[in-house]
């Protein structure tokens, strides 16, 4: 694969990280966090890191669980519960996309001036890592819906990911551990769930524990 | 050998969702004597573990362990007897959860490998996040997504740290295991750049866990809605797991020169902690909640400490130590108060001295103790920091420290007068049991035994372990 087509994948999502920015619906911002996932796995890959049949093995099921897996869970947690669609935004769509365009710019700044010798050649790996890391944090914290903070935590993980995976032939089987953070938010959406269950018989459930009491 | 210690508690911790009620609280006591007497044949023997590319034992892990071991059994009779005065539904999944938890945090305190270490203290978020959730109420659910939420970005914030830290060996040119052992062999060909902003990445990321501010706003929350013993484990070892990450790298830090950066972050943060606990205790109107910033202050005063070096970071394993016994100890009795008088507000709570005499022993005890009052610890610990500060000339910092360390004083004494001498009309409906008092005590007369008397092998420990990070006398 050349540079330039990896360039241009990376284009791609630093395009879907402005995207997920300006939308304000939750399936969208799912379809666009499980691109950047699907991306972000097959890099290593494409960057032509020399491939056991493990590290396939390994790519294309770190592509089910970010690509399919993750995203097809959150969906159907909103449909089974009864999740406001609307991601709830502290800071305005406008806003977040100049935000975003500034993030940008700024990592595309910090990624030329740091000399990292696994990544030299592609100018634009370093500065997408970077992007997805503190992108994944602003939608931390300017979105007050639950699903979204979790998808906004998904992207910071396809960040350290990317990071993880391609600079440093060592940190890759340290990234492999990545998988781990999968696990954690799963969790997350599990919590969600369940939130969303006391939420519809509250009246029942808080009754029946003021009782108790400790 | 070594991995045994952490594998038992994880094995019962497993049978414990299967097992009746009855044979679940006495698996708890049961695995706490084994976890104890484990955990001194290994202060003994000191033996090399199987899988020793992954596992050691460390001065450091030793010290954390023998605390962690000792919490656990007294917490876990306090437990049983807990259990039996208030009411959880699942109480299998209680216990279930407390072993596993015990077991996540064996494994920091004997891990080596970076990655590993990394995987035993994502592993005690998991385990413990269902024992903040236990009451079931949306408080609690609240409480558990804050704390699973904000833990989780710290825990990959320290990932992103371990990735740089290889980073750096990979421009170094240096090729040895990634345990912390081997890294601190070969630190000086790291690069310093990198290993920086490594350690910068690790100490945002186990700092979270450990409570520093400003991203210590989990812990109020889920000290406060979990049941007190889980409180307990929480507050007293949890804690200090999180420490053990940040000391260890802490260790390369210093073994590549760097130990001025690293200790003049430690220091802002510890600070920061400090003066977070101070503005938020003096308005605290729930006493759990109470308790939890005071863990945060004495996290803060830790990372102070550690940052200071000398005698500082003698003084901040002292604080380490003795913050464990008796802030667990001030949790459980936490629980008597929540289970006497049923509320858990200071105003709604009175009189206790009268009220529920043993409990307002422990407890006030607990306050004297944690405040730094001279019979107990933290008395000793505070004043090397502060000496170690003066030492090192860092007179407007130690300044601040002393300050906020009396407002934190004031205003915490503030409310254990009203929760032990106010006026109250509420009826006590706890019996207090032996089991639901002596814990504590034992816990108190511990750190007190230990302020007198500081055996050998302990005090060499201490020396071997801060020694690395240019703590010493």
């Amino acid at each position: 694969m050349t540079i330039l087509q990896v360039d241009t994948l990376l284009t791609l999502v630093l395009l879907s990280v402005l995207f997920s920015f300006g939308s304000s619906r939750l399936p969208r911002l799912i379809k666009l966090v499980a691109f950047q996932g699907i991306v972000v796995s097959m890099i290593p890959f494409l960057l032509g890191h020399d491939m056991t049949a493990g590290g396939i093995v390994f790519t294309l099921a770190t592509i089910a669980i970010r690509g399919i897996i993750i995203p097809m869970s959150i969906i159907t947690a909103i449909n089974r519960v009864d999740i406001k669609r609307e991601v709830e935004p502290i800071i305005g769509y406008n806003a977040s996309i100049v935000c975003g365009l500034l993030l940008i710019v700024t990592a595309t700044y910090i990624g030329k001036n740091l000399n990292i010798p696994a990544v030299k050649d592609y100018t634009l790996l370093f500065p997408t890592a970077i992007a997805l890391l503190v992108a994944g944090m602003f939608l931390l914290m300017s979105r007050r819906n639950a699903i979204a903070m979790v998808l906004g935590y998904i992207t910071m993980e396809n960040g350290i990911y990317l990071v993880g995976t391609t600079i440093s032939v060592k940190a890759r089987h340290i990234v492999e551990f990545g998988i781990l953070l999968d696990i954690l938010a799963g969790v997350m959406i599990m919590a969600i769930i369940l939130q969303n269950i006391k939420q519809t018989f509250d009246d029942v459930d808080t009754a029946h524990l003021r009782s108790l009491k400790e | 050998m070594v991995e045994l210690i952490f594998l038992i508690p994880f094995v019962t911790g497993i049978l414990a969702f299967f097992l009746p009620k009855a044979v679940g609280r006495w698996s708890l006591i049961g695995t706490g004597a084994i976890h104890l007497v484990l955990s001194l044949i290994l202060w003994d023997t000191r033996p090399k573990a199987v899988f020793d590319q992954y596992f050691a034992v460390t001065p450091e892990g030793l010290l954390s362990l023998l605390v962690i071991s000792l919490l656990f059994f007294l917490i876990s009779i306090y437990t049983v007897s807990y259990l039996k005065e208030s009411e959880i539904h699942t109480e299998n999944v209680f216990t279930g959860f407390m072993l596993l938890f015990l077991s996540t945090m064996t494994m920091v305190t004997v891990s080596d490998h970076i990655m590993v270490l990394w995987i035993a203290i994502e592993a005690t978020t998991l385990a413990s996040a269902p024992l903040i959730y236990t009451h079931r109420s949306s408080a609690s659910l609240e409480a558990t997504w804050k704390y699973v939420l904000i833990c989780s970005v710290g825990i990959a914030m320290a990932l992103l740290g371990s990735v740089l830290i290889t980073l750096s060996m990979d421009i170094g040119n240096v090729d040895v295991a990634l345990s912390f052992s081997a890294i601190t062999g070969v630190a000086g060909k790291l690069d310093p750049f990198w290993l920086k902003a490594g350690f910068v990445f690790i100490l945002v990321g186990y700092g979270t866990k450990m409570g520093l501010a400003p991203m210590h706003t989990w812990l109020p929350d889920a000290h406060s809605e979990a049941p007190s013993p889980a409180s307990a484990l929480l507050s007293g070892v949890l804690l200090n797991c999180a420490y053990l990450g940040i000391f260890k790298t802490n260790k390369i830090m210093h073994a590549a020169g760097l130990g001025s950066f690293s200790g003049a972050i430690l220091m802002v943060f510890g600070l920061m902690s400090i003066l977070a606990a101070a503005t938020f205790i003096i308005k605290q109107n729930e006493y759990k909640r109470m308790l939890a910033y005071s863990s945060i202050e004495n996290m803060g005063i830790i990372a102070f400490g550690t940052g200071i070096g000398g005698i500082g970071v003698y003084g901040a394993v002292i604080c380490m130590i003795h913050h464990s016994l008796i802030k667990s100890s001030l949790f459980l009795s936490s629980g008597n108060i929540l289970l006497g008088y049923g509320d858990r507000f200071i105003k709604n709570t009175g009189d206790m001295v009268s009220r529920m005499p043993k409990t307002f022993l422990a407890f006030f005890a607990g306050f004297a103790g944690i405040s730094g009052f001279p019979p107990f610890g933290i008395f000793i610990g505070e004043l090397f920091i502060i000496l170690g500060a003066f030492r090192a000339k860092h007179y407007i910092m130690v300044g601040i420290f002393i300050l906020s360390l009396c407002v934190i004083f004031a205003g915490f004494a503030n409310q254990v007068m009203k929760i032990s001498f106010d006026n109250s009309k509420k009826t006590i409906r706890l019996k207090e049991k032996p089991g639901l008092v002596w814990p504590q005590y034992i816990l108190l007369l511990t750190s007190l035994g230990l302020c007198f008397f500081v055996p050998e092998s302990l005090y060499q420990t201490i020396v071997d372990a801060i020694s690395a990070i240019g703590g010493g006398f």
